[in-house]
């Protein structure tokens, strides 16, 4: 972790501070002022208490500081070097603003800075604590500057070598313009060592064959760790105070109250918690029940497993049966060659495992067991048990890892990424992509899935100009690899981090930005490769003859008669056999069936009877509702009837036919005319959208977006409430 | 989407004469002594086990066809009147599968008496089209809004509707079986001598997948009722229907794969690869005759006021959605208090635009550090509907990916406010099982997701290492090469997870009622025995050493306190080989490359410690030694 910090920004408040330059509408104290928010908001993000953030001003109307006033005038401290609260903030924007004089000089500055951060330091008995303290000097350059009295601070002896000193002390915009981009540059928070196993590496079993098996002690520590942003917790502004005093009785509700995870609330907003209540299927013949539900009380529920649709309760004392009881070990079970593994099977993050190093022996141990993997080009794969809590002999349950030898000058190490077991690997079987396997079972090498000659040269050629391994340029402008890992930073964690810092500090803005440049700088080819590449990329598009596909063609009958694998013209066969009505029982393939017969003249007809047809058999289900298990099936099968009609509708652009349909049906659910309690079907129907077409889904429809929505939408609070 | 992402399967299996023959007796010991029904239903209890833990929340049924009995759904029998499904008998309903599920099919493979009067087959055959709409039927009542249902037959027969009329009536039930969305997968059963002959009949009442391309196909299997290579029927059944019973998902479709400015493709992607986890505890409720599982709804409200719910309830002081919503924020912890944004707002920090897959350009694969993993792959693969042309594209790129070990690299946004990653475009080669010569990997291409600068953690400072000296690793190396894993792969197949495999068993055993395993079985711990044979003598001889090397290590270095070194740095005894100090040859300065290339030592190094230099260089990897030696002589001349 790294040291605490204290930082002192003299900020220069001179009257010219007031004007604006190059062309901003930003004043330069302003724009100067970037730079100290940011790096008070991180400051603040990282939420130290140690952390001490001083302010002082100089150039200004008033002096106030610990030393001379006479012999330093026109310096003030605005916020004494402390720890920083966002309640600060408020403050120190109030007090930021440029004042009426330009009397007063950084050097002096400096010197009360350095005296103040040196006092805000110290520990109890005068000596300097440690800290790392640095000093920033924001300044327009255009006050009176001292130079004699900077040597006199310079002179000031510090016996901590860590003592950070930094300027930006000319007014040439380029200055600024280098911090304000430094402030982009994303900023990689150091983490301090996780050690996940700490104990023997064995190879063989050593309790039981002591001679003939052997263990290493070793140290494992996180080598990757995706860093993601903090999640956000919900939140709800309060209503007015006014409003809300005296209502401060508890909520109850039975079952759990669950917190979101939410710290200290501004005054203006609440926490949204969480009410979770619990039901079981009822008995046919229980009375109390709601929907076929019954709510229960957490108390009254076991802890269990769920086996299938089975439930299995197992006693408190029981809980562990289910666990693989294991010991806490890291052992190896074989062997494998560099070559014979595909690195996509890699499933997370990787740790490296390090020789105990207080154990000689096991340091050459270990260094023999790494150099032969190295010279043999081989993996381990190894089986672990991280221990269930440090030192403890009982094991977690075990992974599967597989070991790389690393060797540097610094470093000799076993780095390894886990593997999947027999269940993590799902078997989806496809196509060879270099032959074509016919029906039959022929295989084609010439096919138009496959890429002919001019194809496969014209993409080696276009690979080959898109090479980026040489790409970037180091520091002496020799080519390196372009865009290695450590160059790139997560887009959405800097992301957010930055909106959360700027919003901190400037709670007025409405707007949080576009993200910055170095986020994106990868979403992109390099643009110079891209020109470079340009003739090469033309070869391809030309040998590729790649041709996008129209927006479907929508409509009546013109879809493809579907075959089976026997080119059987089984349409045909359909045609003598299905009669003109659907029956309930049938009723989505003979629906189906029905409509694509709609390729002759009177469509219109055809699909007006459909759609009737098809409705009054969704009614049908909906009423053949009955109380116990099949109630929840018909339903879903009335859903399921309501989305192939309206697919259909929209397919055959005859949206109007399923909205007259949809229509009636919600007026007669929620009036109960269908029955009682029929208000959670249209749940399930607002949840599947299946509320009506809308013009931007079939154009010949009359209803507009807002109108289906608001059809759709219909406030809960319009619906009837039940009563207890 | 309402159709949710479930799946529904029923087993249809064939209970004839044929099928439940068994094969004639055999010397072999891996003879098959199964009929194809008893293989058949072992598959099936099989497969039952295994997607209650795989797939949690799909649905399995099991209809036997061709009985002597009869069954239905029971609650429907009445309603249905005499119109029965002869020669159909259910039996297991098509639900999520119960733990009695499960015990039905365990009692019937063990030839339990009481289940013996149901594997009596019929006189006469069931008639297709009947056992079709019985399928039907049970799909519409049992499985409505399910994104996938299947139909898996299992027989032996490769005609069974002899007349045209029968046949006619079949072809029309399974198109309706087509129309609801209903895939039906053959599983076809010959026996010595006699091949099954899909165009008799099923050719007529099989199609393909609407989601497959059309010419995509995977060559199809034929099973053997005496088993085939040495593997009996069931361990090929069950490799089979593997390989299609868990529906293929797609994670995004029809996604743009940018090649280059203005030329796009278009590829699905697949979570080949996923952690099954167990699943999590729950609350069960024992009040009633059943042990059941209780349902948890969350309702949302703040401290002081009820403002909403996501499910309609009881009582409560509802706002409207809209009031909600406008109300509701998301905020972050920040400086000990909270920042908030409005919700869009929020969601606009994540927006880095459209789903896309774009290449930024080629490195060789060599330059991907092993340690570089955080997340595991997504699989991809061309799909023509959006653009015609993107599989032969997609060919290409592979090939050349595959032929000159290079990468691609992506810039990728899976879906709309997911936030883009960096990913490493890795091609894969189709690999086949060894044994049944099913696809155990396809060939396509894989998004491996890159760790970020912020991504990468180190250990705490070590001391310089202590390196082992030579007849040491010498002596070590003997023993990694006595225990290389068979076949020299790691393969997954081989290793269930002890834990959850564990879990399921003992949950299974409770549910069941079954007296408790007591062993598990893990097969990830290591073969301690082999490695005692294979190798404990050579370990021995390590140990023996080692113990030599670390006395004098102590002596040497105590001398050296003594005589008060002034670099604190411990050296090892022996002076380090060549291979050993060379791990740092992409570290080497040039000058020093070019004494090694002048003196003809950069032979001496290994191919990984070449290949480091040359990706380092940003040269080639690939080729023999000789011509990455070649390769670094000549850069090294050049580079001055």
């Amino acid at each position: 972790m790294a040291a605490k910090e204290a930082t002192v920004y003299i900020v220069d408040l001179g009257a010219s501070t007031a004007d604006c330059h190059s062309g901003r509408i930003e004043s330069d104290l302003d724009f100067g002022m970037r730079y100290v928010w940011e790096k008070i908001a991180i400051t603040l993000s990282n939420n130290r208490a140690s952390d001490r953030v001083g302010v002082i001003g100089f150039r200004t109307d008033q002096t106030a500081h610990q030393l001379d006033a006479e012999e330093y005038p026109n310096i003030s401290i605005i916020k004494p070097c402390e720890s920083i609260k966002m309640s600060h903030l408020k403050e120190l924007h109030r007090d930021i603003k440029p004042s009426e004089t330009n009397d007063g000089d950084a050097v002096s500055a400096i010197v009360v800075a350095i005296d103040h951060i040196q006092q805000a330091t110290a520990l109890k008995d005068g000596k300097p604590g440690k800290y790392k303290r640095t000093i920033v000097l924001l300044t327009d350059g255009q006050g009176h500057m001292d130079p004699d009295g900077l040597d006199e601070s310079g002179g000031i002896d510090f016996d901590d070598k860590e003592y950070g000193f930094k300027e930006e002390d000319k007014s040439e915009i380029k200055v600024f313009a280098e911090a304000i981009e430094y402030l982009s540059m994303p900023q990689v928070k150091p983490t301090r060592p996780y050690s996940c196993f700490q104990g023997k590496l064995s190879l063989g079993n050593w309790k039981e064959y002591e001679e003939t098996a052997l263990y290493i002690d070793v140290n494992r520590y996180f080598k990757t760790k995706q860093k993601k942003p903090e999640s956000a917790s919900t939140v709800v502004s309060r209503p007015t105070k006014g409003a809300m005093s005296g209502q401060s009785s508890s909520h109850t509700i039975g079952g759990d109250l669950e917190m979101d995870d939410a710290p200290a609330f501004n005054g203006d907003m609440a926490a949204v918690k969480n009410d979770r209540v619990y039901t079981v299927k009822a008995a046919e013949d229980d009375s109390t029940a709601e929907n076929g539900k019954l709510t229960v009380d957490r108390d009254e529920l076991a802890k269990g497993y769920a086996y299938g649709s089975s439930a299995v309760a197992i006693s408190e004392a029981e809980q562990n049966i289910v666990k693989l009881e294991t010991f806490a070990e890291f052992t190896i079970i074989g062997f494998i060659p560099w070559d014979k593994y595909e690195r996509y099977l890699n499933m997370g993050e990787s740790c490296i495992t390090v020789a105990d190093s207080t154990n000689d022996k096991a340091r050459l141990a270990l260094s023999s067991l790494i150099h032969s993997l190295h010279e043999l080009e081989s993996y381990a794969v190894a089986r672990l048990c991280r221990p269930v809590r440090k030192g403890s002999e009982e094991g977690k349950d075990p992974e599967i890892i597989l070991l790389a030898p690393i060797i540097d000058n610094e470093i000799e190490a076993l780095v390894d990424v886990p593997l999947p077991f027999a269940e993590d690997v799902r078997l989806y079987k496809f196509p060879p992509l270099d032959r074509v396997i016919t029906t039959s079972g022929a295989v084609v090498k010439t096919h138009r899935n496959l890429p002919n000659d001019d194809l496969v040269e014209a993409m080696s050629d276009y690979v080959d100009s898109m090479d980026l391994s040489k790409f970037g340029k180091n520091e002496y402008g020799k080519p390196t690899e372009y865009m290695p890992i450590e160059d790139t930073y997560s887009p959405v964690l800097h992301r957010i981090n930055q909106a959360v810092r700027r919003r901190a500090t400037h709670p007025e803005e409405t707007n949080v930005g576009d993200p910055a440049d170095v986020l994106i700088k990868y979403s992109h080819p390099p643009q110079d490769l891209v020109e470079k590449a340009a003739s090469a990329l033309d070869a391809l598009k030309q040998a590729a003859d790649v041709k996008q596909v129209p927006p479907k063609v929508k409509g009546k009958g013109k879809r493809e008669a579907i075959k089976p694998l026997s080119d059987l013209k089984i349409d045909l066969l359909l045609n003598s056999r299905r009669r003109e009505k659907i029956s309930p029982d049938n009723s989505i393939a003979e629906f189906r069936q029905m409509l694509d017969h709609a390729d002759g003249t009177d469509n219109a007809g055809l699909l007006r009877d459909a759609a009737k047809q098809m409705g009054d058999i969704i009614v049908e289900l909906i009423q053949r509702h009955a109380v116990g298990t099949s109630a929840g099936t018909t339903e879903e099968q009335a859903v399921e009837n309501m989305t192939v009609m309206r697919d259909a509708m929209i397919e055959y652009e005859e949206p109007e036919l399923y909205n007259k349909f949809i229509r009636p049906l919600k007026r007669d659910l929620l009036s109960g005319k269908m029955g009682e309690n029929r208000t959670r079907l249209w749940f399930k129907v607002k949840s599947a959208k299946l509320g009506l077409i809308d013009d931007g889904t079939s154009e010949k429809s009359p209803v507009s977006a807002e109108q289906a929505a608001e059809f759709l939408g219909s406030k809960a609070a319009e619906l009837p409430t039940r009563s207890k | 989407d309402y159709m949710v992402l479930k799946d529904a399967v029923i087993f249809a299996i064939d209970i004839s004469k044929s099928m439940l023959k068994p094969p004639p007796p055999s010397n072999s010991k891996k003879a098959d002594t199964d009929s194809p029904a008893a293989a058949a239903l072992k598959c099936a209890y099989q497969i039952m086990q295994q997607r209650i833990i795989s797939n949690p929340k799909d649905m399995m049924g099991v209809l036997l066809f061709n009985t002597e009995k009869e069954k239905f759904l029971d609650e429907e029998v009445a309603s249905r009147g005499s119109l029965g499904y002869p020669h159909c008998y259910l039996l297991n309903d098509l639900e999520i599968p119960s733990a009695e599920d499960v015990k039905k099919l365990k009692s019937i493979v063990e030839g339990d008496e009481e289940m013996a009067d149901i594997l009596v087959p019929s006189e006469e055959p069931v008639a297709m089209n009947n056992l079709l709409f019985c399928a039907n039927q049970i799909f519409t009542t049992k499985a409505p809004n399910f994104g996938s249902r299947r139909l898996f037959i299992i027989t032996d027969e490769d005609n069974p509707a002899l007349k045209k009329e029968a046949k006619e009536s079949a072809t029309v039930r399974a198109k309706d079986l087509y129309d609801l969305g209903v895939i039906i997968e053959l599983f076809p059963i010959s026996h010595p001598g006699s091949n099954f002959d899909r165009t008799k009949f099923y050719d007529d009442i099989i199609y393909r997948d609407p989601n497959e391309s059309d010419e995509a196909l995977v060559a199809p299997v034929v099973l053997n009722s005496s088993g085939s290579d040495g593997i009996s029927l069931l361990a090929s059944l069950i490799s089979d229907i593997n390989s299609k019973q868990v529906p293929k998902r797609t994670l995004f479709s029809n996604m743009p794969f940018e090649i280059g400015p203005k030329f796009s493709i278009s590829v699905k992607g697949y979570n080949i690869l996923q952690r099954q986890q167990k699943a999590k505890s729950c609350y069960v409720w024992l009040g009633g005759e059943k042990a059941q599982i209780a349902e948890g709804e969350t309702t949302k409200f703040t401290d002081q006021e009820v403002q909403g719910n996501e499910t309609p309830r009881e009582g409560g002081n509802k706002i409207s959605e809209a009031d909600l919503k406008a109300s509701v924020k998301k905020a972050y912890k920040f400086g000990g208090e909270l920042v908030s944004f409005d919700v869009s707002e929020q969601k606009g920090l994540k927006d880095f635009g459209a789903p896309i897959l774009r290449l930024i350009g080629f490195k060789p694969q060599s330059m991907l550090p092993f340690w570089a993993s955080v997340k595991k792959s997504t699989f991809i693969y061309p799909s023509e509907e959006d653009f015609i042309g993107s599989t032969r594209v997609f060919s290409a790129l592979w090939q050349k990916l595959q032929k000159d070990e290079l990468m691609g690299l992506g810039w990728c946004i899976t879906r709309k406010n997911s936030g883009p990653s960096l990913v490493a475009i890795l091609p894969s080669a189709e690999r086949l099982d060894e044994v049944t010569k099913g696809q155990v990997f396809p060939a396509g291409l894989w998004l491996y997701p890159l760790p970020y600068a912020d991504d990468i953690r180190s250990p705490p400072e070590q001391p310089n290492p202590v390196r082992a000296p030579d007849n040491l690793i010498d002596s070590m190396r003997k023993v990694v090469q006595q225990l290389q894993l068979p076949k020299a792969i790691y393969d997954p197949s081989r290793y269930p997870n002890p834990a959850l495999q564990w879990h399921y068993k003992i949950l299974q055993a409770m549910a069941l009622d079954e007296v408790l395993p007591e062993v598990p079985e893990d097969m990830t711990v290591p073969k301690y025995r082999q490695i005692h044979k294979r190798a404990g003598q050579l370990i021995y001889e390590w140990g023996v050493i080692l113990h030599d090397e670390a006395t004098a290590y102590n002596e040497a270095r105590r001398r050296g306190l003594k005589h008060e070194v002034d670099d604190d740095q411990e050296k090892p005894k022996k002076k380090p080989r060549a291979t050993a100090s060379a791990a740092s040859l992409a570290d080497m300065s040039t000058t020093d490359l070019k004494k090694l290339a002048v003196d003809g030592r950069l032979e001496k190094y290994t191919m990984p410690q070449l290949k480091e230099l040359c990706s380092a260089k940003g040269l080639s990897t690939s080729g023999k030694k000789a011509d990455l030696v070649l390769r670094v002589e000549q850069w090294v001349e050049e580079s001055y």
